[in-house]
């Protein structure tokens, strides 16, 4: 049994997810996916609308489970962990939901020492550090006593920011981290994304659209489409690989390999304009 | 017609279905009281929420429903010469019945309601996905504290209501309609029998009742579809079922302790 969950330690990837497979009603998401997030680096997924993205950063952190294939954290085959040992690993992930997911019954304050009120019995002082600490670092330590309906949505990103990095995890998969930011918050998040990943060595993991912001800060990114990995490299770079992924993707083209279309019939017949329509 | 019985078939079907994921939920909760002790607090928080913000509801309706059966009981024992007996007719009524269902449904409306929403919105803005990813077990943080505290409260606002009711009958009966003050307490304590009709008409009911209104709320909330569609729907369904299961149980309940 341990064998099967316990890889080996000196992975170089944090995260290895080999012949992933998942069906969404009916909807092939991911067809049989390897990938890697090298340890201490900063790797982006990017990809079309409906892709699979935010499904991928839940097969990480457990929330869902593939038909077929193994995601690897840490060394542990997180398929087959307990809820126990999955809830250890947890502890140790820090994840910034799209819609910022704060706790509406507390304030900014206890959002951000929730986690440390959980899973630590330290010092009230010590907390009230820390979280003035990570506040600090988002730029919202004056809005510590607002409610999180006070707050503008990318006051609340980055407060769920500042909660996510609260225990200073081993790994931070960002969820569109970016968006609903002013200029001003934008880069300051890009800083803060670049020095606790330089400073403390943590992985980081980003979904995001936002190419620009992406190149300042990725030192990989994978292109995901129709369930695989169709293009990774460079920031720098991955734009100018020629393929007709990238060429469609970066270049914002609405013919290419990705449909803009959602799949549907004729659409002269579905407006009347051919014989034999309803 | 074959159209017909298979949609009552699946009805059926979904309804049991239904009361199956509700019963492992119960073992899930049940499991989950241990860990949820440290969550005391929350429980506390959860027992002001659900029990004490009901008391304006449950004394105000207590208390016209004591008048309301004082005024109409006396009126129907004048004509027997018995309207010494007021009190402890009214009293037997309230223990027996009316208290533990109406102050049931009334707490369905009120705190069943609010439960479902609650739960229904944390999940539909992923507060519980959060939870599970900051490894805080929801089950125990959420729902444990909101079933323990209804199981806490209804005992409480019932007896609350049975007092307010007998408050509203003597107002009535006394105060109004002349019913000598000595004769209508009395009578009462007289023909009210703590074990028969305050424990088992009052007490066991009532727990047994906020026991199923607390599971079928948080339920509701925590199964609810992440919209608010969905929300809406739950919420209704809290107190469609919770009516339903409390005047069924009622029955039940009563052909078991008589």
């Amino acid at each position: 049994m341990t064998e099967t969950v316990q890889a080996q330690p000196e992975d170089r990837a944090l995260v290895r997810i080999r012949g992933l497979t998942t069906v969404l009603n009916g909807k092939t998401v991911f067809d049989k996916l390897d990938l890697d997030i090298p340890r201490g680096k900063v790797t982006a997924i990017m990809g079309p609308s409906g892709t699979g993205k935010t499904t991928l950063l839940k097969h990480i952190t457990g929330q869902m489970r593939g038909a077929a294939g193994e995601v690897w954290v840490d060394g542990f085959n997180v398929s087959k962990l307990s809820r126990y040992a999955l809830f250890e690993l947890r502890e140790r992930i820090g994840y910034l939901f799209q819609n910022s997911a704060l706790l509406t019954d507390f304030d900014v304050f206890e959002n951000v020492a929730f986690p440390l009120r959980q899973h630590t019995k330290l010092p009230e002082v010590l907390i009230r550090n820390i979280v003035l600490t990570k506040l600090q670092a988002v730029g919202l330590r004056g809005a510590a006593s607002l409610m999180p309906a006070e707050l503008s949505g990318g006051m609340a990103r980055r407060v769920a920011l500042a909660r996510a990095i609260v225990f200073d995890p081993m790994l931070i998969l960002y969820d569109e981290p970016f968006v609903g930011l002013d200029p001003i918050a934008l880069n300051q998040v890009l800083k803060l994304i670049r020095t606790l990943n330089e400073t403390l060595g943590i992985t980081s993991v980003l979904v995001a659209h936002e190419l620009e912001a992406i190149k300042q800060v990725a030192d990989h990114i994978y292109l995901i489409a129709n369930g695989k990995v169709v293009a990774q490299g460079d920031p720098k770079t991955i734009d100018h690989d020629g393929s007709p992924w990238t060429r469609q993707f970066f270049g914002g083209d609405a013919d290419g390999p990705v449909p803009f279309q959602y799949p549907a019939g004729d659409y002269a017949q579905a407006l009347g304009f051919k014989q034999g329509a309803a | 017609m074959s159209t017909q019985l298979e949609r009552g078939e699946n009805v059926v079907i979904g309804s049991l279905a239904q009361i199956g994921r509700c019963g492992l939920f119960l073992l899930r909760i049940l499991a989950a009281i241990p860990s949820s002790l440290r969550y005391a607090r929350e429980t506390v928080r959860q027992l002001w929420f659900v029990g004490a913000m009901s008391l304006t509801i449950i004394m105000t309706c207590g208390l016209f429903i004591g008048m309301v059966l004082s005024l109409q009981l006396y009126h129907v024992l004048s004509i027997f010469g018995g309207t010494s007996a007021t009190g402890s007719v009214v009293a037997l009524a309230v223990y027996r019945e009316l208290g533990p269902v109406v102050t049931a449904l009334l707490f369905a409306g009120r705190a069943g309601t609010s439960i479902t929403a609650e739960i229904g919105l944390m999940r539909a803005t992923d507060q519980i996905a959060a939870m599970e990813m900051m490894a805080v077990d929801p089950i125990a943080y959420v729902a444990v504290p909101r079933f323990l505290a209804g199981l806490v409260a209804m005992p409480l606002l019932c007896c609350v209501f049975c007092g307010m009711s007998i408050f509203g009958g003597q107002l009535v009966a006394v105060d109004w309609l002349g019913v000598d003050n000595g004769t209508f307490w009395s009578n009462m304590t007289a023909n009210v029998d703590v074990w028969d009709d305050v424990i088992n008409g009052v007490i066991w009911k009532s727990l047994v009742f906020g026991a199923v209104i607390a599971l079928i709320a948080v339920f509701q909330g925590y199964t609810t579809p992440p919209t608010s569609e969905g929300v809406a729907y739950a919420t209704t369904r809290t107190v469609v079922a919770s009516s339903i299961a409390i005047l069924a149980l009622d029955f039940v309940l009563t052909a078991f302790l008589m």
